[in-house]
């Protein structure tokens, strides 16, 4: 016991940085259980004894999981700087952080390209006129028709919003455990795990920590693994000469112009102008008039449309997701193994 | 600005609440709960009855363990009122963190508060501006003749009318999201810190005296052991982790980028959004064109894509991280029951965070 005691209070000189944050708090633990041990020997308080005795099983096993993490820290880096996963970043989490940029690149020119659209369709949509003469006369909105594109307009941008906001919460999560996972929430967690008061916090953030410094930017890595596979299938449909089905870059859809005054029943057919976009046009549809014009815009959207699931889909929604799964369900099983009886669910439901 | 020192200043600090209130009650509770013992003990020997006897002994020692609990709590108080964060950040080479751990976790929720509300200014300028602009609408008389004037209105009216600033249906539908979600990041962040100034002032008030005398109650004992898991785990792990979630300060709440690569600034999104009557804005708007009306709400300070950064970054700040703080503090509940002698099942309180 009292050598035990003495390899405690030495360990300091062994570790270094958050090794020997954690090494102070073991050998603090060590010394206060000591004295709680002399106490209830002295006094013959049995209950003491066994406190010390179940505090000091406590201490062995936080020593083999900093043992652990400390062997473990290797593996960590390694597993950080593969080249596999970390490519030319250098590190698993900066490859993260360029794969989160291109993703929020993408999504952000998918907002842009709907903007463009939207306001293309509303402009259409308001034109109108108007004629009086003596307070007599009337008015006509012959582009009312585009006015149907604006209701999906407005989902979609709730949808893209979403898609951002999603991305720029994974980067900051993303930048918080660069800064801080290992150097500061981990030995911090061992350090609150020494104490019985704050075991289930320590052991919580030891979980914390690893999981935001491994899972988290793997899941964003494996995502985008994945999304590599399907863009080189869709360019092996490129090379058979087919269209691909879903293009990685959004596309904008053109928007056919209308002529306010162009109602089609009172015999007015000015301005009508000519399609600008034929692809995906129904051999039925009449540009000739506005609402075919309107009918032509929607086909031409609808078209545009799988070019955008690409970057909404399988970029901003599913890299987020998985990277979050990943990250909850580590956390589930290390708080477990470090002892923390933390219920998770609330974090899951986040996703 | 965020009243401090709540439980470490020497006049309006918690040692005057903790002295001048909880323990006149506890030392109610230990002395009502004593007689009963007491009485109990006379009554076993008188009817000689092992039992109660035996019952009585074993009160006496939880109800010096529960004495002994409410005495250790000002030991920890004045621990963390003396424990500066600045220098426990200074460990990790961290300059972000100030003050002791009660005022740090005031501190960090009431900054996150702040950004949240920051998050909420900012989206809701871009949709209050979006939807003015978006319904400006021109009217462009027939037989232009220059300068916006045509002949078609001379006598009458014979106009084409056009919206020239609509369409910001599907931006206006992207920042619909974000607004909802940076309100409710706003709220949350009120709510964690309404939680924590509740802990400051009422929460041991109700829970010490309560445990200190349930616990030696037959068959009320985990109860007064939850009493007593709850009072401690939010005096000490909850104030705990939300300082050192502030210590994070430097990455959680800082402001998003904008297009620019520049930090963006909230003073850029003040409540100017009407532009002034008096100013003869009005009649700009009218004979200045699209242009000088958007230029009006936005002069180049128009982002989206920060704007619903930001409302994703206070989620992060607001709901994310004291939520992880609550669950770890629900975790130190069930570790501080089982400290005296209680299994509890929290499971059903998690689902409710």
């Amino acid at each position: 016991m009292k050598r035990l005691m003495v390899l405690l209070l030495l360990v300091p000189l062994a570790f270094a940085a958050w090794q020997s944050v954690a090494a102070m708090a073991m050998a603090t633990s060590a010394i206060l259980l000591a004295g709680i041990y002399i106490i209830g020997f002295g006094l013959s308080i049995s209950e003491l004894q066994i406190l010390a005795k179940e505090e000091f099983f406590q201490l062995i096993a936080l020593m083999v999981m900093i043992a652990a993490l400390w062997g473990g820290d290797g593996i960590l880096n390694s597993v950080s700087t593969n080249m596999a996963f970390a490519g030319d970043a250098g590190t698993m989490q900066n490859a993260s952080v360029i794969i989160l940029a291109d993703w929020r690149a993408n999504v952000s020119s998918a907002l842009g390209g709907l903007a463009a659209m939207d306001q293309s369709i509303s402009i259409e949509a308001s034109k109108g006129g108007q004629c009086n003469i003596f307070g007599i006369g009337y008015s006509v909105s012959g582009c009312g028709g585009y006015s149907m594109l604006a209701a999906p307009l407005s989902m979609a941008g709730g949808i893209v919003g979403f898609a951002i906001a999603e991305i720029a919460s994974m980067e900051r999560l993303v930048q918080i455990s660069m800064n801080y996972a290992l150097n500061f929430i981990l030995p911090l967690g061992i350090l609150l795990r020494t104490f019985k008061m704050t075991r289930g916090a320590g052991g919580f953030m030891i979980a914390l920590a690893v999981s935001m410094h491994i899972m988290l930017p793997a899941g964003i890595i494996f995502n985008s693994m994945l999304a590599e596979t399907f863009l080189a299938d869709q360019a092996t449909l490129a090379e058979e000469g087919k269209t691909p089905e879903y293009p990685p870059v959004p596309a904008e859809a053109t928007i056919m112009e209308c002529t306010g005054m162009d109602t089609g029943v009172i015999g007015d057919s000015e301005g009508i102008s000519t399609a600008v976009k034929t692809y995906g046009l129904a051999a039925s549809v009449d540009t000739s008039t506005n609402e075919g014009k309107a009918v032509t815009s929607y086909l031409n959207m609808r078209n545009a449309l799988r070019s955008y699931l690409y970057a909404m889909l399988i970029e901003a929604t599913m890299g987020p997701i998985l990277a979050l799964l990943l990250m909850v369900a580590s956390l589930r099983a290390l708080t477990s193994i470090a002892g923390a009886e933390v219920d998770v669910s609330a974090v899951s439901r986040f996703i | 600005m965020v009243e401090l020192n709540m439980m470490c200043g020497s006049g309006a600090g918690f040692s005057p609440f903790m002295t001048g209130t909880i323990l006149p009650l506890v030392a109610y509770a230990t002395f009502i709960t004593a007689m009963l013992i007491a009485i109990s003990f006379m009554l076993g020997r008188a009817l000689s009855n092992p039992k109660l006897t035996l019952w009585s002994k074993t009160e006496l020692v939880q109800l010096f363990v529960s004495a002994a609990t409410v005495l250790f709590i000002p030991l920890v108080v004045s621990t963390f009122c003396s424990v500066d964060m600045g220098e426990v950040g200074g460990i990790f080479d961290i300059t972000d963190g100030s003050g002791n751990i009660y005022d740090s976790a005031q501190r960090y929720l009431a900054d996150t508060a702040v950004y949240a509300h920051n998050a909420v200014t900012v989206v809701r300028y871009h949709l209050e501006g979006y939807t003015v602009i978006s319904y400006f609408n021109a009217l462009m008389c027939e037989g232009q003749i220059g300068g916006g004037i045509g002949i078609g209105c001379f006598f009458g009216q014979g106009s084409d009318s056009i919206q020239p600033l609509g369409g910001y249906g599907a931006t206006m539908g992207a920042l619909n999201v974000a607004f909802n979600s940076s309100i409710m990041s706003y709220f949350s962040a009120m709510n964690f810190l309404f939680i924590l100034l509740f802990v400051y002032r009422g929460f041991v008030f109700l829970f010490l005296p309560l445990g200190v005398f349930l616990r030696s109650m037959p068959y009320m004992r985990p109860f007064g052991s939850l009493m007593f898991a709850m009072a401690l785990s939010f005096l000490i792990v909850y104030p705990l982790m939300l300082a050192i979630f502030g210590l994070m300060h430097g990455a959680l709440l800082i402001a998003p980028q904008n297009a620019a690569g520049h930090p963006m600034d909230v003073a850029s999104y003040n409540e100017k959004i009407f532009p002034e009557s008096e100013t003869g804005s009005e009649l700009g708007g009218s004979t200045g064109g699209a242009e000088y009306v958007r230029a009006l709400y936005f002069s180049g300070n128009d982002e989206v894509v920060g704007a619903i950064s930001w409302a994703a970054t206070a989620f992060i700040a607001g709901i994310f991280f004291p939520t992880l703080a609550m669950l770890a503090t629900l975790a130190s509940v069930s570790y501080v029951a089982r400290l005296y002698g209680d299994e509890i099942d929290l499971s059903k309180l998690t689902q409710m965070v």
